[in-house]
């Protein structure tokens, strides 16, 4: 495969993912697991969990190393240019009508709306955040969902709380609350603090 | 609010507003792990603390923005900001500084790595712990964002509402769509009512200033 038709493969891809790169999975996976094999699901996985713990956007991550394991550095280069073409085009006209029509009651209406789906989207990415870090796996919600049921949810094995990452998360959460230490030496130190743990 | 953010960044030369979003964008995908919505703490403190670029309305349009177009929110919130501060060109140079990082870190590890699994238990702990991190600041905005967002219990409903859906995991996309029928709806509601309102008052009190 061209890396042109690459770009094209990636671009589609960023076209079908509504809602982030959690959504490309899916479709990646279909793609090249299924579809094309040049990868098999546990090398995918190994990658994803990569693309997850470098710093960077987990799509662009994952578009970067498929693209890399198709073709080499123009492969990756062209994986994630797809990926960020079609967004560039679209953003560039959405908040260009945004603009456009600021005082009409119809894009009012649509922002009260939508910021206040907003907010829940921010409270539901905290639960994700907590999932990877607080606790060492995601929330089971459909299992605590059954208390309201009146049914004994099992939680899973996997389920635990991380005692570091509760005691890091705390930390970190008061002092961008009470102090004002700027976020990119807050996020350093706790890098630093991170390997620290690991040593014990 | 415009008037405000004229009186920053707007007044630089475009040159020094580029290389601004070029290298906040470079530093924030450099550092944060996680992408995508974790990103918004440090957009935040940058864009809406710092340079006064951004309100905090417009955050959250942004948000809503990133989740609505398809493509991957990090860089749907490049060209958002960049876009809000210099225009088309604007938002290339914060894609530009969005991309960088991210694409040589992976670059070099895909190169170095070819078996793709790394066991270096430091650099493993040191990513945990940036995570975790990530996830206070995180808790923090969402915290400001929920007190200066949400100004009545109808509205503490309707944020709890999509908030049980997304975690019965509508796709997002349509939750955000579904909101602008029912803010449209809310607004004239809240707008008939206000006028409602003014008017049983100038009933009251002709002399009321409602004309001016």
């Amino acid at each position: 495969m061209n890396w042109l038709l690459l770009f094209f493969h990636f671009s589609k891809f960023a076209l079908l993912c509504f809602g982030g790169g959690y959504v490309l999975i899916p479709l990646l996976i279909t793609a090249f697991v299924d579809e094309q094999q040049i990868m098999t699901l546990a090398e995918f996985g190994n990658l994803l969990s990569i693309a997850q713990v470098t710093p960077g956007p987990v799509g662009l991550n994952t578009a970067t190393y498929v693209g890399y394991v198709y073709g080499g550095a123009i492969g990756s280069f062209a994986a994630s240019l797809g990926l960020i073409f079609p967004t560039v085009v679209l953003g560039c006209s959405a908040v260009f009508s945004l603009q456009k029509w600021k005082q009409s009651f119809l894009m009012n209406g649509i922002l009260k709306g939508t910021r206040l789906a907003a907010v829940a989207m921010i409270l539901y990415a905290v639960t994700i955040f907590f999932g990877m870090s607080v606790f060492t796996s995601a929330i089971p919600w459909h299992e605590l969902g059954r208390v309201f049921l009146f049914q004994c949810p099992e939680i899973p094995d996997t389920f635990r709380i991380s005692p570091a990452g509760a005691v890091l998360c705390a930390c970190s959460a008061l002092l961008v609350w009470k102090t004002k230490i700027p976020t990119t030496v807050l996020i350093l130190s706790f890098a630093a603090a991170g390997a620290l743990l690991a040593f014990f | 609010m415009t008037e405000k953010s004229e009186n920053t960044i707007l007044e630089w030369t475009p040159l020094r507003r580029y290389l601004l979003l070029y290298v906040s964008f470079f530093r924030i995908t450099a550092l944060v792990v996680g992408g995508g919505l974790a990103m918004l703490p440090v957009i935040e403190e940058t864009f809406v603390n710092r340079y006064k670029l951004l309100t905090k309305e417009e955050l959250l349009d942004m948000v809503a923005l990133t989740q609505t177009i398809p493509g991957i929110i990090a860089m749907n919130s490049a060209v958002f900001v960049g876009m809000k501060a210099g225009g088309i060109p604007g938002a290339f140079s914060a894609i530009a500084g969005a991309f960088t990082p991210p694409f040589f870190i992976i670059l070099l590890i895909a190169s170095c790595f070819p078996r793709l699994n790394p066991d270096n238990k430091y650099l493993l702990g040191a990513f945990a712990g940036v995570r975790a991190c990530v996830t206070g600041l995180i808790l923090v905005s969402a915290c400001k964002m929920c007190r200066s967002a949400i100004k009545c219990k109808f509205e503490i409903l309707v944020v709890a509402v999509y908030f049980i859906l997304a975690l019965c995991k509508v796709n997002p996309a349509l939750l955000i769509f579904s909101a602008m029928p029912l803010g449209c709806l809310y607004l004239h509601i809240t707008l008939r009512r206000k006028a409602a309102a003014e008017a049983s008052l100038k009933t009251k009190s002709p002399d009321s200033e409602k004309e001016a």
